[in-house]
């Protein structure tokens, strides 16, 4: 099997990066770790999960997907292509890769999003077994596991107590990598470290059902009351995929952007004539639950969350999906109620 | 701090009627969580200690609580001088607001009104110490030139995914309609990058000019780490120093963003 130390990361990004690869890391920005792209000497932080998630290579924030060129009357449409070089995201974590079944499915359904699926092809996943856990991870509660590899190409198992790596290729993809890696990696055998235990905190299921008899329910005001209303959860979200289209212009020049967007803000739903068919926070946080957990896995069969809890970890206001989910499961297990 | 002092209280004005709800802190797996009480029998939930810093006056603004009003808002000295300039900015009127004051160093001062609050707030609190760190990256940044200082500020800013995160853990920022939200047509910038992102985040600050209580809801709320305190203190010493002014001490004060006097120093005004 292939290993590298765990204070080797570094290396195995420098050899990715000499073989033409972007590597993509968590790294300590700004006293934060975040996914971005690794430069030389950046040290590889894998202790905390970090605060943005992998779909920011996939789907950047802001992407230009047209441009023109203006002049008096005339415009000249310019050719742009999507911004795609190879990628490696490496050490990210299951409940990324996990992410990308939901994201390869919405940006490929009715319209095949060009930008989405170039700099998807150019990606390499591969996620690190989570041998630790905060309060927030709830993977095992939404179908997934600290050491699941959907939609990863190769994984990183922590190994020996910590002190290595097994890095296992599942993919043609993985295969290349580990080529690419050449000598950063060393031939040799070690145990893998068990990965973390994290209890299920609810039943996904239950939930679903809930959900799907309860658009109106006295519940949602209660469950909402601490939301404000702003898009860190689902710009922390690793499956939230709601943008908008924007067409900017000087003078001389338009872009067409498509920036991302949070059903947590009003603007979301205003309609140009002033009706807002979500006029409340209720509303919009209803919106997400059911979209998470009913909507997406009626159409797709899948379930919207992959439980990371970045969301919760980057509420301001105390906001967590898995709470919510745990007490609308409770709601499921009280007796029924008979009403004549 | 004495909780179970803050526990009666809450319990005391939500049986009493002086208020229809309690906002104030819970434990959820050793995070601090807002708490919505409405019921004496769940004060006990409430908690306060020094990882409770989310500013909860920022609720006023929200639509769905304002039918429990009034309510009682478990608030430190920053949280304090939010409620009392928002009185100031007549956003919230006396009897829609209660105050379960608590220190910065876990004193607990009672159940007060916002005269009493502003009377506290001028009595204990009129001078309010900054984090010396802060003051340290203050005078550093200051000393910048201008071109290092915009290189420190466009990296910074460089980092915002423009989620307003800040704008919603900040009680002041209850415009209606939020400048970002003018589209028709776009007034700044919607891409989140560059440009936009430097006008988002300098035009928030300048509007906090002279409202801001620097409570730092806004710095902690922030998912990228920007340190927006650096604007907001910077702005409201300013604000200090040019207008003789320090906010939220005096819910009779003329706001100075809405205010002008004849005897201006600047012609433009007059």
């Amino acid at each position: 099997m292939k290993l590298i130390d765990a204070n080797k990361l570094t290396a195995l990004a420098a050899a990715l990066a000499r073989a033409g690869y972007r590597v993509v890391a968590p790294v300590e920005d700004s006293g934060v770790v975040r996914l971005k792209e690794w430069a030389e000497g950046a040290a590889i932080r894998t202790g905390a999960v970090p605060v943005n998630s992998a779909k920011d290579f996939l789907f950047p924030p802001s992407e230009i997907i047209g441009r023109w060129d203006l002049d008096g009357d005339d415009f000249m449409p310019r050719d742009v292509q999507p911004d795609a070089p190879k990628t490696v995201l490496l050490a990210v974590r299951p409940c990324d890769a996990a992410a990308l079944a939901l994201l390869d499915t919405v940006f490929n359904w009715d319209y095949k999003d060009d930008f989405y699926n170039a700099r998807r092809q150019a990606v390499t996943v591969v996620p690190m077994v989570c041998t630790a856990a905060d309060e927030q991870c709830f993977c095992t509660s939404v179908g997934g596991a600290p050491d699941a590899t959907a939609g990863a190409d190769a994984m990183l198992r922590p190994a020996d107590g910590g002190t290595r790596f097994i890095l296992e290729p599942l993919t043609d993809k993985g295969n290349a990598l580990l080529d690419a890696a050449g000598l950063a990696l060393a031939e040799g055998e070690a145990a893998a470290d068990p990965p973390v235990e994290i209890a299920r905190r609810f039943d996904v299921e239950a939930v679903t059902e809930w959900l799907s008899r309860n658009f109106e329910s006295d519940l949602w005001p209660a469950l909402s009351l601490a939301c404000l209303g702003c898009g860190a959860c689902a710009y922390a979200c690793p499956t939230c995929h709601c943008f908008d289209i924007q067409d900017e212009a000087t003078r001389r020049e338009s872009v067409r952007l498509k920036n991302w967007d949070s059903c947590g803000f009003g603007l979301f739903t205003l309609h140009a004539g002033g009706h807002n068919p979500r006029p409340d926070q209720t509303a919009r946080w209803r919106n997400r639950v059911m979209h998470k957990f009913s909507y997406i896995p009626e159409r797709f069969a899948l379930v919207g969350c992959t439980g990371c809890g970045r969301c919760a970890r980057v509420c301001g206001a105390g906001m967590s999906m898995s709470e919510v989910c745990r007490l609308i499961a409770d709601e499921t297990k009280k007796a029924p109620t008979h009403e004549s | 701090m004495d909780v179970d002092r803050l526990r009666q209280d809450a319990a005391a004005v939500l049986a009493d009627g002086r208020a229809r709800m309690v906002i104030g802190f819970r434990d959820r797996a050793g995070d601090r969580v807002p708490a919505f009480i409405t019921d004496a029998e769940q004060a006990g939930e409430l908690l306060y200690d020094e990882a409770c810093r989310q500013n909860l006056a920022a609720y006023l603004k929200k639509a769905e609580l304002k039918r429990f009003r009034p309510v009682a808002i478990v608030a430190r000295p920053a949280v304090m001088r939010s409620l009392v300039l928002l009185a100031a900015e007549a956003q919230v009127a006396d009897e829609d607001v209660l105050v379960l004051g608590v220190s910065d160093d876990q004193e607990y001062h009672g159940i007060l009104d916002l005269a009493a609050t502003a009377a506290l707030l001028n009595e204990k609190y009129a001078e309010m110490p900054h984090d010396p760190d802060l003051v340290k990256r203050i005078e550093e940044i200051s000393a910048m030139t201008p071109e290092e200082r915009s290189g420190f500020w466009t990296e910074q800013f460089a980092r915002c995914t423009r989620c307003y995160a800040c704008r919603a853990a900040c009680p002041m920022c209850y415009c209606t309609q939020c400048i970002v939200e003018k589209n028709v047509p776009q007034w700044i910038s919607t891409a989140a990058a560059g440009h936009g992102n430097y006008a988002w985040n300098i035009i928030r600050a300048f509007h906090l000019a002279g409202r801001c209580t620097e409570c730092g809801a806004c710095e902690a709320a922030c998912p990228q780490g920007i340190p927006l305190m650096l604007l907001n203190v910077v702005l409201a010493r300013d604000v200090e120093e040019e207008f003789g002014v320090k906010v939220g001490y005096d819910a009779e004060a003329e706001p100075v963003i809405g205010s002008w006097r004849e005897d201006d120093n600047e012609d433009f005004i007059r």
